[in-house]
């Protein structure tokens, strides 16, 4: 367990290590683990190398924005194709599943074409709007909502209670593992995501944190030391969520199958 | 009286065409140099806006040369290009209709200006087309404290290549080799050997395959013969410093090159590369400029990026960017500048690459090239890593682009 560990942890220790390297100490060989004199100043060299003020917000509003609206897309739809009724409900959802096979690097170029029909290149709203729907996140409440009960739905009827009072009422709260871990996948994936924003945008102040660590790299070489630096505070809040939404995270993903 | 009212209609006249002129124009500038290079870029192109005030560029880093191409393609369905930006040649050979010759709106001083490699590889049906921006050759970079003349030709580079690489602790394995190729990451180090037999890979009218003929052989045979004592790698050369002699790399590379020789404790040198059997020229490497002719860009913002496209060309502005940036100039009389030749005597290195860079050859613009590329650099890293003969490997090669020929 403990090795295991150990392998786990390496790459972050080589990041943050490398974060406090001068650009000789990252590219030397074999690395050096431990630099000698800490480099602090790399964290203010790097974020002043590109608006990263900018980028951070651009990341937090986009990441919860696009969480926000997935979660109450994937609730309605998952609860429609759990608990509901309707013709040709297993096609359809047959039909949904089948979307995960197309490899996305096919839509990119369709997508940004309708986008930029609609006026949405370098705005907020073709950087959410077109991330605000998961197949993925659907199978999995889907999955999860149908091991709940239909005698609750009887019993709620009985007493008057409308089908979207029962949903938000008593399947939302008996399901918040699961919940939480659409949106915590959501907002990794929105957090993380490289290729669709930096298509959609022009201009810097649309650009999010993994577009902004491009700026170390180029066709000759890569500045480590400044990238890790960046990709260390681009890491941090990615960290802060998971160690508070942990418990629930590893609950939702064992109560719904997904290894 | 009439007099009086021709003047003033002629003013009148005169007063609308410079109003005209100097209507505010906005051009998109799309990019692909990270921030390192950025700073000097922005300064270029404030030094163009306070030129010609009534133009506003709006300078885009669009992140990597390949997302840049990804951009420019994604651009090209959706009919949203910018009205100019750096491209590789082979991004633009297949949207050639897309466009604007900037060569037609520049003097003859201009055009004899560009260096003659660089010419051809601008050139579409006779017209120049784009023009050089960010360029860099490759070099023979070497360790000096072991190499104190590098090798001037073939048969020397072989000798050193041979005597260079040895097994230092006596453990069966080479510890350090005389030379080093990338040939999946840069197969150009292929196409150097060949330029330099006298070779190329097809005719002049893309008709036939000529890979293959004696000059390939003779290419690919010294490849061959230089394989024991080589290190091939798709990695960055500048990560293994310790372990290679002397190398081919892009004179771009050499900040990279030279932190790496000091991690390796020892002193890098820049040569011209060893002269073939006919020439000692080189490949000139990197981005021009091309403006687009689509309809979303108007005749002013055209012109206005024919004008930014010319200014970057002056002496003085592609010496400024090759100072500031580590590419070479693109113009000769920027190698005639007083402070270029300063730039030279303050950094020795430079004088190699500058003496290399006039006599560099740029890649052919065949539409399929990008395809061929990739024939290139497979079968290339296969005769290299000893998976095929040099010759079949070469025949190989042959066959591939042969069907690569018809566009």
């Amino acid at each position: 367990m403990a090795v295991g560990c150990a392998i786990m942890l390496l790459p972050f220790f080589w990041m943050v290590t490398t974060s406090l390297k001068t650009e000789a100490g990252a590219m030397r060989m074999p690395p050096q683990w431990i630099p000698p004199e800490p480099q602090w100043e790399n964290y203010v060299v790097a974020w002043n190398m590109a608006p990263f003020g900018r980028y951070f917000f651009n990341s937090f509003f986009i990441a919860i924005m696009c969480t926000i609206g997935e979660v109450i897309t994937t609730i309605l739809a998952a609860y429609a194709f759990a608990k509901m009724r309707f013709i040709g409900k297993e096609v359809l959802f047959a039909i949904f599943l089948g979307t995960l096979m197309i490899p996305g690097e096919m839509l990119l170029v369709p997508n940004y074409v309708t986008l930029t029909r609609l006026g949405w290149l370098d705005r907020y709203e073709g950087l959410i709007i077109p991330w605000i729907v998961s197949v993925f996140g659907i199978f999995l409440l889907r999955q999860f909502f149908r091991s709940i009960p239909d005698e609750l739905w009887d019993a709620a009827r009985i007493d008057g209670c409308s089908r979207l009072r029962y949903l938000w009422r008593v399947i939302v709260p008996l399901s918040k593992p699961a919940i939480l871990t659409v949106a915590l996948f959501k907002f990794l994936g929105s957090w993380n995501s490289f290729q669709w924003v930096l298509l959609m945008t022009n201009t810097e102040s649309m650009r999010t944190v993994p577009v902004g660590l491009m700026t170390f790299s180029s066709d000759i070489g890569t500045a480590y030391h400044l990238l890790m630096a960046a990709s260390v505070m681009a890491i941090v809040p990615i960290l802060i969520l998971f160690f508070f939404t942990q418990k629930q995270f590893i609950q939702g993903v064992a109560r719904t199958g997904i290894k | 009286m009439l007099r009086k009212l021709i003047v003033g209609l002629l003013g009148l006249l005169l007063g609308t065409v410079a109003l005209a002129a100097n209507e505010p124009v906005t051009i998109d500038f799309w990019h692909a140099m990270s921030s390192g290079h950025q700073p000097n870029l922005q300064k270029l192109v404030d030094d163009f806006m306070a030129e010609y005030p009534y133009i506003m560029v709006n300078l885009t880093y669009q992140g990597s040369y390949s997302a840049l191409q990804g951009k420019i393609n994604a651009a090209v369905a959706a009919g949203n290009l910018p009205t100019i930006a750096q491209v590789y040649e082979n991004w633009v050979t297949p949207i050639q209709s897309l466009l604007y010759p900037i060569g037609p709106h520049m003097t003859a001083e201009e055009i004899a200006d560009i260096i003659d490699g660089l010419v051809p590889s601008n050139t579409y049906n006779g017209v120049l087309t784009t023009v050089p921006f960010n360029k860099s050759i490759m070099v023979l970079y070497y360790n000096a404290d072991l190499i104190p003349n590098p090798p001037t030709t073939w048969g020397e580079f072989y000798d050193l290549a041979k005597a260079l690489t040895v097994d230092l602790d006596g453990d069966g394995r080479i510890d350090r080799y005389g030379t080093a190729l990338r040939p999946a990451a840069n197969p150009e180090q292929f196409l150097v050997f060949l330029n330099q037999a006298g070779g190329s890979i097809l005719n002049d009218d893309w008709t036939a395959v000529t890979l293959c003929e004696e000059p390939g052989i003779t290419a690919v045979e010294f490849c061959g013969r230089l394989i024991p004592y080589t290190f091939v790698t798709s990695e960055y050369i500048s990560d293994h410093m310790g372990k290679v002699a002397m190398f081919i790399d892009t004179s771009a590379g050499y900040n990279y090159n030279k932190t790496g020789a000091t991690n390796a404790g020892y002193t890098l040198g820049v040569a011209m590369l060893p002269a073939g059997p006919v020439n000692r020229s080189s490949m000139i490497q990197g981005t021009n400029l091309a403006v687009f002719n689509t309809p979303n860009q108007t005749q002013a913002q055209k012109d206005a990026a024919v004008l930014l496209a010319r200014f970057l060309l002056r002496p003085e502005n592609t010496a400024y960017w090759a100072m500031k940036s580590g590419y070479q100039p693109v113009t000769k009389s920027a190698y005639q500048l007083p402070a270029w030749k300063e730039f030279v005597a303050a950094n020795p290195y430079q004088q190699a690459m500058s003496d290399q860079m006039l006599v560099g050859f740029s890649q052919i613009l065949h539409p399929n090239y990008g395809d061929m590329r990739t024939v290139l650099s497979t079968k290339f890293d296969e005769i290299m890593r000893g998976a095929v003969s040099p010759l079949d490997g070469l025949r190989a090669m042959c066959e591939e682009i042969e069907a690569l020929l018809e566009y």
